[in-house]
């Protein structure tokens, strides 16, 4: 093909939309973020440029803690790939098989992620009620007492608590991403494997999961970034605490941003996680691409 | 000759004056009197009242939720953008740092006018470096509600009025399987509304505010004493053990439920708590903690709620105008709906409910009275403190780490 | 053309104990799901104290129908809701453009740094919303949109652009390039392609990023709540939330609001999913 002026040109036009939008409204954050990093500003009087002090208090600050709360958000991520996303895959495979009631499936369990993040909230707020929840009077009624918890308020429950409704949440999501891409697999290739005399098991495992590939690469994405930068839940169900116990960078992030009127370091936060991200992204799409490799 | 210059020039700026009313003015005003809070029939009325008295000016009300409107308000103030007319504010650190930034606007020339109806020490909580930067329109007190059908059963009729007898009282309810205090553990600064009237009533007024503004060190011995207090509160169970688990949302339904003894929270839950619960209700305070240094109407509270023009308004005379105007409105229809107590002198003739008539005789009575410390402090030495409650909350720390851990984090 | 996508055309379906265990956990799993809608509903019938422990989960003993009277009576409901649908459908439509646009052109177009370009996307997967409240407060009062609905639309379509364009490139991905070079030799330039070929094979891209993308603005608060302060171009998580006051919050109307609010994405969500599984078989089918 000949590669005139104008095929340029129609490159940038193409590109134009999502540039302009793409620079304007989070590139530009991002440098101006950048720039406060390296202040301490209260966000109303003059900045004062600190240099990398934000990123060493930071990283040293005992009482920030930055550790636990990345702690917290990896280990959110984890649980999400191999908690989370292969129960979607395997709801999306089941689905996708064909069973009685398919589309009704389908659509209930993707409702949990249309509903409102102050319902669901709510909601498990009411479950976990150490005094009138669903969770304690199922233990007490199932002679369980010494089981029951102060769920969302003992260090050592918290976290778990707050996770379990986020990681349940959004099973629909991926589901339905899983599902979409399974039913884009050609009929052919899976009839055929089935006439060779494989289990739908088999199909799954050697036809299916290697031809959505794209799919679940963009859902370990979504679940990695999402943990990293989770904040809604974890925000109603316990605000970070008791005690900093279930904080997360988002929440740290908000507290220094608002609260604390500390905008510098919310900055740097928020630069942290931003990159963090990144990485992330870019490490999970070298994987997918690796295995592919060979 | 210059007699009539004179009143050529005062005619002129009447005219002046008369004629910028005559055109159409909007004024925009940022408040947290969202449809359903309690105050919000105040401000629609108190706004068709301003806007009756001068014809030409409009009012335009902009209501956020709490927690949204921090958020919304300091966005403004940072970017110096397209900020109201006059903005809803909290007295002390909220305020301070944005007069400090300088996006609000002086009333002092203005208040001179109003002298009379709010009172000089009204405004303590809106002044910087001795200039007033806004309108106060109610006030809170820490109040400690009592269920006093609870106490009768273990043969109280009155809510304690000594620490020993106080403590008596709950030993007696505890045994009798009665939760004592509920609290919320999970939201710190009501946890701070138990931590503050047992400092203030271990150090004194005078001393807890030489330590907010930094002239006295938290490393104090009644400090220490208060927080023993409250970890001794704790650890014999007079808090409800869900505690941590409950927002206060939930710990008020729970009092007006009946299964607190008491709920020790800000006076503005008197309306609720008035109209709501179902046993007899009574309004008081804590009792003192070390008679040496401290009185039983040593209060936790203050004048807090408060009105400000920006310094960027077009219109700052008329803004302040309705800003005093609209702050006066307020502290009358707030207490006479029985939801707070006023800044602005009360109507002796109302007719107000139990609850708020106890707040009014305790805010009379009231020998020292300190603003909530969260409010007091800047934002940033604020959250700290909160950390440090819900530390000492959870029994991580010592009473001794608190005040030495406090002395070292805040700088004193 | 068989519409299950992979069985053996003469599979006999067999009940197993396996399959009836999946089965089971089927139903459990859509029981678990709907419960948040059946909760939602009742709690917007009854009072605080029942809320608040007296009858936590059960059907209300009283049926409040007056919370629904409070929701939609406060502020302008109807007005919040056409709004928030403004909001919805716009993000939609320029996020779809937008994305299908540069996915064509960083997927389909052969040129230097396109790979490149396809990761500088993938930052938007990282930026957290509420680092960039204050730059883009600043940045939208100088344009002088804030307080418009533009305020809203222009950040959650660039907040949802990088979703969009990592689904569009799955999708473009699947159409084979012979179609590209067909056209080509039949005479259709760059914009042709994209027009003839490519636009009319993304309609099952459509659905998916057009759910994403309504998922990431129809409830959110965040800029909603600082964007927009004039009363007239509020969207529907603003207005519910005003129904909680400083210092008393009554949960039934809220309950109200927020099932008046969800109600009709659930419809149109239902009504949507049919075409999903549709579209992709379409999909299947050509590919």
């Amino acid at each position: 093909m000949k590669r005139p002026f104008s095929y340029k040109l129609n490159i940038f036009i193409f590109l134009l939309p999502a540039l302009a939008l793409f620079v304007g409204v989070l590139i530009a954050p991002i440098i101006v973020s950048t720039y406060y990093s390296f202040h301490n500003w209260n966000g109303l009087t003059t900045p004062e440029f600190i240099g990398f002090k934000n990123y060493v208090e930071l990283f040293t600050s005992k009482s920030i803690n930055i550790t636990r709360a990345l702690k917290n958000a990896m280990l959110l991520a984890v649980f999400s790939c191999f908690i989370q996303l292969p129960f979607a895959l395997w709801l999306a495979l089941r689905l996708a098989r064909g069973v009685k009631g398919g589309r009704f499936f389908l659509s209930v369990f993707f409702m949990p992620v249309l509903i409102s993040t102050v319902v669901i909230g709510q909601l498990w707020l009411k479950i976990y009620n150490p005094d009138y929840g669903v969770l304690n009077l199922l233990l007490r009624s199932l002679g369980l007492e010494k089981w029951t918890r102060v769920w969302l308020g003992s260090k050592d429950t918290a976290l778990g608590a707050a996770f379990v409704p986020i990681l349940w949440q959004y099973v629909g999501y991926h589901m339905l991403l899983m599902f979409a891409g399974i039913k884009g697999v050609p009929p052919e290739l899976s009839e055929a494997a089935m006439l060779d005399g494989c289990t739908p098991g088999q199909v799954s495992r050697y036809i299916v999961i290697p031809y959505i590939r794209p799919i679940l690469r963009v859902s370990v994405i979504f679940a990695v970034t999402g943990s990293l930068k989770s904040f809604d839940l974890i925000y109603v169900l316990t605000n970070g605490g008791p005690n900093h116990a279930t904080e997360v960078p988002s929440t740290l992030m908000i507290n220094m941003l608002f609260l604390r009127n500390r905008y510098g370091m919310g900055s740097t936060i928020a630069v942290m996680l931003i990159v963090l991200c990144f990485v992330f992204a870019l490490l999970i799409n070298m994987a997918f691409k690796e295995e592919k490799g060979r | 000759m210059k007699k009539a210059l004179a009143l050529i020039l005062a005619a002129m700026m009447v005219l002046s004056v008369t004629a910028a009313f005559a055109e159409d003015v909007t004024l925009t005003l940022w408040s947290i009197a969202t449809e359903s809070d309690s105050s919000h029939q105040a401000f629609v009325d108190a706004i068709a009242k301003f806007e009756a008295d001068h014809p030409g000016v409009k009012i335009e009300h902009v209501a956020t939720e709490n927690e949204a409107y921090k958020t919304l308000i300091k966005s403004a103030m940072s970017s110096g953008e397209n900020l109201p007319d006059i903005f809803f504010t909290w007295g002390m650190g909220f305020l301070g740092e944005f007069v400090n930034a300088k996006r609000v606007y002086c009333v002092d020339a203005e208040y001179e006018a109003y002298k009379n109806e709010l009172p000089e020490p009204m405004t303590v909580n809106v002044r910087y470096d001795g200039k007033m930067f806004g309108v106060p329109y109610t006030m809170s007190l820490v109040t400690l509600y009592a269920n006093l059908d609870i106490l009768k059963e273990v043969g109280y009729d009155d809510i304690p009025a000594t620490y020993e007898d106080m403590m008596a009282c709950c030993d007696k309810l505890v045994a009798a399987g009665k939760i004592p205090f509920g609290v919320s553990g999970k939201e710190l600064w009501c946890l701070s509304e138990y931590v503050e009237p047992l400092t203030i009533k271990s150090i004194g007024g005078q001393k807890l505010k030489d330590i907010y503004n930094g002239v006295a060190s938290w490393n104090d011995p009644g400090v220490v004493k208060a927080i023993e207090a409250f970890q001794n509160m704790k650890a014999k169970g007079y808090f409800d053990p869900s505690a941590d688990a409950l927002g206060n949302d939930e710990v008020k339904n729970n009092f007006i439920a009946g299964k607190y003894a008491f709920y020790q929270n800000g006076s503005w839950n008197n309306k609720d708590i008035g109209e709501q619960a179902k046993f007899a209700v009574k309004a008081g305070t804590f009792p003192v903690l070390d008679p040496d240094n401290a009185s039983l109407y040593a209060m936790i509270g203050g004048p807090n709620n408060t009105l400000a023009v920006t310094e960027s308004s077009p219109n700052k005379e008329l803004a302040v105008q309705a800003a005093f105007e609209l702050a006066k409105f307020f502290s009358d229809a707030d207490y006479k709906s029985g939801a707070n107590l006023p800044c602005w002198a009360a109507d002796p003739e109302a007719k107000v409910n139990d609850l708020i008539q106890a707040a009014a005789d305790m805010a009379a009575k009231a020998e020292d009275m300190v603003l909530f410390g969260d409010n007091f402090l800047s934002a940033d030495a604020a959250n700290t403190y909160l950390d440090y409650i819900g530390l000492a909350w959870a029994g991580e720390i010592t009473p001794a780490e608190y005040a030495e851990g406090l002395a070292n984090d805040l700088g004193n | 053309m068989s519409k299950k996508a992979y069985r053996a055309p003469d599979a006999p379906r067999k009940i197993t104990w396996q399959s009836a265990t999946a089965y089971a956990i089927l139903v459990i799993w859509a029981l678990i799901s709907l419960f948040p809608v059946y909760w939602m509903l009742t709690f917007s019938l009854k009072t605080n104290p029942e809320i608040f422990g007296e009858n936590v989960m059960g059907l209300p003993k009283y049926w409040v129908w007056a919370n629904y009277d409070r929701a939609l009576n406060t502020g302008n409901m109807p007005r919040y809701f056409l709004n928030s649908l403004i909001v919805a459908v716009s993000t939609i439509m320029i996020t779809l453009v937008a994305s299908v646009m540069a996915t064509y052109a960083m997927t389909r177009l052969e040129w230097k740094n396109r790979k490149r370009m396809n990761k500088f996307f993938m930052l938007g997967l990282t930026v957290p919303i509420h680092a960039s409240i204050v730059p883009l407060y600043t940045t939208l009062s100088k344009v002088h949109l804030l307080n418009t609905l533009w305020a809203l639309i222009i950040p959650y379509s660039a907040f949802s652009l990088a979703m969009g364009i990592l689904i569009a490139t799955g999708f473009m991905g699947d159409i084979p390039y012979d179609l590209d070079e067909a056209a080509f030799l039949d005479g259709c330039g760059v914009w042709g392609i994209f027009f003839r070929v490519i636009a009319p094979l993304m309609t099952p891209a459509v659905a998916t990023v057009g759910i994403y993308t309504f998922l990431q603005c129809w409830n959110e608060l965040m800029f909603a709540n600082v964007f927009v302060t004039a009363p007239q171009w509020r969207t529907l998580p603003v207005g519910v939330q005003a129904l909680s006051g400083q210092y008393t919050t009554e949960w039934g109307p809220i309950g109200a609001a927020l099932s008046i609010a969800t109600i009709p994405t659930l419809i149109v969500y239902i009504f949507l999913s049919r075409r999903i599984q549709d579209s992709f078989i379409a999909g299947a089918v050509k590919g």
